[in-house]
């Protein structure tokens, strides 16, 4: 295998020097600096601080472990936020592999179809799924009209709700992490497979799902870290009777005025989020090394 | 360094402080969208421009939770001169030092006012509206009237209640008033109220956080029976939905509503002549028929069929059970964990 050496361009005349472009990341780690860091500092700052006497404590943190109702709320969080993710890259998939492969002129019409929930807002998907899934809505109303059922199914207020809620907001961001990804895969390889006898689904099994395992990485990544973030839909579709940390941290804000211990729920969510990131970075890295030292070997 | 290069800069920087000299008199009243907006733009906002010259503009963003929260998030500079929020928010707002103080020198119209409402505010607000808890139901279901908060336990109302969850107010004050007809109280010992808040549960279809939702409930039929507050209970009627409400025999608890100045409003002048007129006699009885609902006036004119269903007069406000909401603000936290385990746990 031909390697290309690739060397440093030689410095041209009159080009800045290497200190210099530090000045050009300047803007964006002054804005990251002013709204990222200082907030996040602040938060940070909050969680240690007793809401009435503002003196430093770790009560909210004691409390976070040991109220059973937060940890509770935050195991509803990772357990809809897991489902969400694999329903948005199960779902996803099929539609991104028909987005990367098609050549059809009914390409961009699906492509449209699959993006177009964006074009309306979350809350207004969400009422939506209210009207349908509610104990007066759609279905339930339609099974009791046809004599299927005798009362309502439990549809909305819980976990199925706001999972179905959530993979309608996320899909489109899944289906385009896939594509993308599942594009970037050589066709050729699919038609070597294929004149060499290997059947469609065997293709697909051997050839496209391993090779776009980067694009199911991230699109789990996106669907979870969207799902543990998103406020409106569990509000709406979970109700008081499942509430995820986002509704939790809401309540603390406004209600109990208690910013303290919302900090620490907000810290709790970031926590979960970030080893879920760093889960995924480092597997993507780990296997990236493999091939490198495989195709090392070969070459 | 170039002076001059600065000038245009120093030169905007000027100009740009200058509206807020040139419109000093323009103040910014913060409060609630729907009905609320029309009725208090057409009694208390434009009479008040009339008089005093001073334009008002009207921000219907946020409930009186998020208002709180905006102010306290920017510490007493939320860009409103005038909010209207609860007790609640008045006395949290008080001991955090981001609202004004009130006295009757600024705004004389407070010494008219019922002392012990507005005692229940607390010194930064004043109270310009009562509503009380009501028990609302559908006059076409059930045979006779309620009496009692006891009878949302009626075998009847199986499955046809529904309750606002804890983040609604009016929850905490259900369970205050079935504590104390239970032989409990509404601070110290209302392990009677949580008991019974858990039968209701039991009872209810579920719960729900906002008016809204919650009268849509009631307006469709799905359920027959709820608490709610009277102002928008007398909307309900007045629109011919076919319910009633009644103030039970064990008594209520009032939702009292305030008007604050934030500590850092610009026009603290124009903000306390905005609240004094909304305390005058006229605007109380323009704003007790307009918005249906009560006042901390005794001393106001209104027709009989109003001054029956609302609180106006001393009777009625010896009637009322006045909760303590500093010492409730205290226990809230407590509660809400109580309520997710005894009560939500308890719904079907």
């Amino acid at each position: 295998m031909s390697t290309i050496a690739l060397t440093a361009p030689a410095a041209m005349p009159g080009a800045p020097a290497r200190s210099s472009g530090y000045l050009v990341l300047a803007p964006s780690c002054l804005v990251l600096t002013i709204f990222f860091a200082l907030p996040m500092g602040t938060m940070i700052g909050m969680s240690f601080m007793d809401a009435q006497t503002l003196s430093p404590t770790l009560l909210n943190y004691q409390r976070f472990f040991s109220d059973g109702l937060s940890l509770a709320g935050l195991y509803r969080t990772a357990v809809m936020s897991i489902l969400v993710a694999v329903c948005v890259t199960v779902l996803g998939y099929p539609v991104a592999y028909y987005l990367a492969r098609s050549r059809s002129r009914w390409r961009a019409l699906v492509f449209a179809l699959a993006l177009a929930p964006e074009l309306a807002g979350v809350v207004l998907r969400t009422y939506g799924w209210l009207i349908i899934l509610e104990d007066r809505g759609f279905i339930n109303d339609m099974l009791i009209n046809l004599g299927l059922i005798a009362s309502p199914l439990p549809l909305s207020k819980n976990l199925f709700a706001v999972v179905v809620g959530l993979t309608h907001v996320v899909l489109p961001f899944g289906i385009l992490s896939l594509t993308t990804s599942i594009q970037g895969i050589d066709p050729n390889l699919e038609r070597a497979a294929q004149m060499l006898g290997a059947s469609r689904l065997s293709v697909i099994r051997h050839i496209i799902l391993p090779l776009s395992v980067p694009g199911i990485v991230s699109s789990l990544l996106i669907s979870f870290t969207m799902a543990a973030s998103a406020y409106a839909t569990p509000a709406l579709l979970g109700g008081a009777r499942f509430k995820v940390l986002a509704t939790m941290i809401y309540e603390q804000v406004l209600f109990y005025i208690d910013w303290g211990f919302a900090a620490v729920m907000a810290i709790a969510l970031l926590i979960m989020m970030l080893a879920i990131s760093f889960l995924g970075i480092r597997y993507e890295t780990r296997r990236g090394n493999r091939r490198s030292n495989r195709e090392g070997e070969a070459s | 360094m170039n002076v001059n290069r600065y000038l245009p800069l120093c030169l905007t920087l000027m100009l740009s402080g200058a509206p807020g000299l040139a419109f000093a008199e323009t103040l910014v009243v913060n409060s609630y969208g729907g009905p609320y907006e029309a009725i208090i733009e057409e009694r208390i906002i434009k009479p008040f421009e009339e008089k005093s010259g001073i334009d008002v503009v009207y921000d219907a963003v946020g409930s009186a939770s998020q208002d709180y929260a905006k102010i306290k998030a920017t510490r007493g500079q939320p860009g409103f001169d005038v909010v209207v929020m609860t007790a609640s928010q008045s006395l949290q707002g008080c001991k955090d030092g981001l609202l004004e103080k009130l006295d009757v020198t600024a705004v004389p119209n407070l010494g008219k006012l019922v002392p012990s409402l507005a005692a229940v505010a607390g010194p930064c607000g004043a109270v310009h509206e009562v509503q009380y808890m009501s028990l609302l139901y559908r006059t076409d279901k059930l045979a006779s009237p309620p009496t009692s908060w006891s009878s949302l336990l009626d075998p009847e109302l199986k499955g046809r209640i529904i309750l606002p969850t804890f983040q609604n107010i009016m929850a905490v004050f259900l369970m205050e008033i079935m504590s104390v007809t239970r032989g409990g109280d509404m601070i110290d010992n209302v392990d009677p109220g949580f008991s019974a808040m858990a039968e209701l549960a039991r009872q209810s279809i579920g719960f729900e956080q906002s008016s809204a939702i919650l009268e849509s409930y009631i307006k469709d039929g799905t359920v027959w029976a709820m608490p709610f507050w009277n102002g928008r209970a007398q909307l309900l009627v007045d629109q011919g939905v076919p319910v009633d409400y009644v103030r039970p025999k064990e008594g209520t608890v009032p939702l009292i509503a305030t008007l604050n100045v934030p500590v850092g409003a610009t026009n603290k002048q124009a903000a306390t002549a905005f609240i004094d007129f909304f305390l005058e006699k006229s605007s109380q009885e323009a704003w007790v028929t307009g918005y249906k609902v009560g006042s901390a006036r005794t001393d106001i004119d209104i027709p009989d069929d109003i001054r029956k269903r609302q609180i106006t007069t001393q009777a009625d406000l010896e009637s009322l059970k006045l909760p303590d909401l500093s010492r409730i603000a205290d226990k809230l936290g407590e509660w809400g964990e109580r309520w997710e385990r005894d009560v939500v746990s308890q719904a079907n």
